[in-house]
């Protein structure tokens, strides 16, 4: 089974953003991309397929400008992704989900591959929309928002649950397929020292982007969320002293009871 | 032109670390201090990503780095805890005499099937009578046939209590001093070999530190390690190799430290504002600061000077003892900037001075790093 998994660096969870020279994005400068995480399940969930279905490699593929897109696909296959394929974009350029579906559409070619694993969404702009153009563009069944995926080498096809209010839909899809997954189902395994070293040198495909890169969406504005303002620590001596204190401010100043 | 920026490759080995260090290792690093256990999970986890015999080729199984990556990594991992630190470098330590000294032959025999599976290695050289004055080790080994017998006991010796296997420097005749030292490797089940109780320790408390002794233990000549008389120049050379990462390590704690205070002032409030709007704190902040980098860059001036070819005597002597000497520096100013909580055990901070305090002692004691140094400088005028 052909087994691509489409991966994004996006900024390490820690990272201060500052707003960009032309306030429509953040500032790169100074930032350190990762995998996002829900690639990571992602990435785990290809290499558990792989390993489990007999004559399987795993693809890694991104859409994006170097050094950071680049370095995500070393980590994807320091990871254990077979080979790698990287769509290089200008740095500056904005990337609209569509241009990136474009551009992996155009660089998976035809006849797509038997299974498309994406995160559901990624951990900056949370858009999600990449899995669901990718299926249109592919012109195959797309999954968002998947858990449990499961290959039933018997009948030829996956199943997978996707989370709704108070439940789970259970879906079965033929292949090819393009799913996004949930996090946190899966525990992504971590890269050892010596594979990481190995995938320094491993060699990155090129793929060119989409020509048309489609009537995306171009972002007019970017800014930080506004301050926090400062907690209010209530004093007292007895438990009973602090909820009688709490539900005065709550009734009184923050004006939540009547 | 002079370059400190690292290369893509040293920076994945350092995210590798980190990662490490911050998911495997700090969540435990308050609790193993507490109790003094040894997280044997989190070291075979260290060997199964590849962060244990750092120093060993990969012909023979291990990660083979250089010493300057080797720092990166160590600092890494030493942010986290110092003391899990300690026992997960510890054989890149008790390994190096083989590295060193061992034939081809001999390498492929011990080293091999010890980096395949999860293993400990002791380095045993210090004796309660003496560890700084190494020429007057007693450990004995007198010739039998075609081996040698052991009879002595090594302290101190980390790692010792859980280690399998034990690099051992014995002489064949105290009179001859250094040059009736010899150096022999001992499979901890060898016949006569008994390892001491873990020692109860200030700081490392995760890490096990223990007696080794030998009672009339049979060594084939085969498992000595280069010449006889040779086992002292290997032992030093070994302490050249290995004195660098223990100014990484310090480094680690260092900048542990430094985050832990700087993070607190800024929220401490006191006459109205943070403490770190407060100059006797941004003072304090500053010269930690400048500890913390300095101690880095000579750490890894002496990885560079070692990797590019050099023995690094001066630069690793200098590097370990300013980097251990402001570890120590920085962990008290940042019990300081704490205050009364810093002097807690609840808060994280005086585990880092406790840390700290060992590496100004062990892997030669900063009395003799700055006696080399002095040696070594003067050289230069003489």
């Amino acid at each position: 089974m052909q087994i691509v998994v489409a991966v994004k660096p996006v900024p390490e969870a820690e990272t201060r953003l500052r707003v960009g020279a032309g306030g429509t994005s953040f500032d790169p400068e100074g930032v350190k991309f990762v995998l996002a995480g829900y690639d990571e399940s992602a990435v785990e969930q290809a290499l558990l397929l792989r390993d489990a279905i007999p004559g399987s490699s795993v693809h890694a593929i991104s859409v994006g400008p170097a050094t950071r897109t680049e370095e995500v696909l070393r980590a994807s296959l320091a990871l254990g992704c077979d080979r790698a394929t990287w769509v290089e974009t200008p740095a500056g350029t904005p990337l609209d989900p569509l241009a990136v579906a474009r551009s992996l559409a155009g660089a998976l070619g035809s006849p797509p591959p038997d299974l498309v694993l994406c995160g559901k969404q990624a951990g900056d702009d949370e858009a999600g929309l990449v899995p669901a153009a990718l299926g249109e563009l592919l012109g195959v069944p797309d999954f968002g928002f998947a858990v449990n995926l499961r290959w039933d080498a018997g009948r030829s096809r996956f199943s997978l649950d996707r989370p709704t209010e108070g439940g789970l839909e259970r879906w079965e899809t033929p292949t090819p397929c393009v799913i996004g997954l949930q996090q946190a189902w899966n525990d992504p395994r971590t890269a050892k020292l010596p594979n990481i070293l190995k995938s320094r040198k491993a060699p990155i495909a090129k793929a060119p982007a989409a020509a048309d890169p489609g009537p995306g969406g171009v972002p007019e504005k970017f800014e930080l969320p506004a301050p926090r303002t400062g907690a209010r620590m209530i004093d007292y001596k007895t438990p009973e002293e602090a909820a009688q204190k709490l539900v005065k401010l709550l009734r009184e100043e923050a004006k939540v009871f009547p | 032109m002079v370059d400190f920026s690292l290369t893509p490759d040293q920076e994945s080995l350092r995210d590798l670390a980190r990662k490490f260090a911050r998911g495997e290792m700090a969540p435990h690093a308050a609790e193993c201090d507490k109790t003094s256990r040894f997280p044997e999970e989190i070291y075979r986890k260290a060997h199964e990503v590849g962060l244990m015999n750092l120093n060993v080729p990969t012909e023979f199984g291990g990660s083979g780095l250089g010493l300057f990556e080797q720092c990166l990594i160590v600092e890494e991992l030493a942010y986290a805890c110092g003391g899990m630190t300690t026992s997960i470098i510890a054989n890149c330590l008790a390994l190096e005499p083989i590295l060193l000294g061992a034939t081809p032959e001999q390498q492929r025999r011990w080293l091999a099937p010890f980096c395949a599976e999860y293993h400990l290695a002791s380095f045993c050289l210090t004796e309660p009578s003496g560890g700084s004055d190494a020429g007057a080790l007693r450990t004995r080994a007198r010739k039998d046939g075609d081996g040698y017998v052991l009879d002595g006991e090594k302290c101190f010796i980390t790692n010792a209590p859980n280690a399998s296997l034990y690099t051992v420097f014995a002489t064949l005749d105290p009179e001859l001093r250094t040059k009736g030292i010899t150096a022999f490797v001992v499979p901890r089940e060898a016949k006569g070999v008994t390892a001491g109780k873990d020692e109860e320790k200030m700081g490392h408390r995760a890490s096990s530190t223990g007696t080794v002794r030998f009672e009339g233990v049979r060594v084939p000549a085969a498992d000595r390690i280069g010449a006889e008389g040779e086992g002292f120049s290997i032992a030093m050379r070994t302490l050249d190799q290995t004195r660098t990462p223990i100014g990484a390590l310090a480094t680690g704690i260092a900048q542990a430290a430094l985050d832990l205070a700087a993070g607190y002032a800024l929220k401490r409030v006191t006459f109205g504002k943070p403490i770190a709007e407060h100059e006797a704190i941004q003072i304090k902040l500053a010269n930690m600061a400048q500890a913390v980098r300095a101690a880095r860059l000579l750490t890894w001036n002496s990885a560079w000077t070692i990797d590019a070819g050099g023995r690094g005597t001066l630069e690793s002597s200098i590097a370990k003892c300013f980097a251990s000497d402001a570890a120590l520096h920085v962990a008290d100013e940042a019990i300081q900037t704490f205050g009364g909580y810093g002097y807690m055990k609840e808060y994280p901070v005086e585990k880092l001075l406790r840390d700290a305090k060992l590496t100004q002692i062990y892997e030669g004691a900063n009395e003799i790093q700055r006696t080399v140094i002095a040696r070594e400088l003067l050289r230069g005028y003489a």
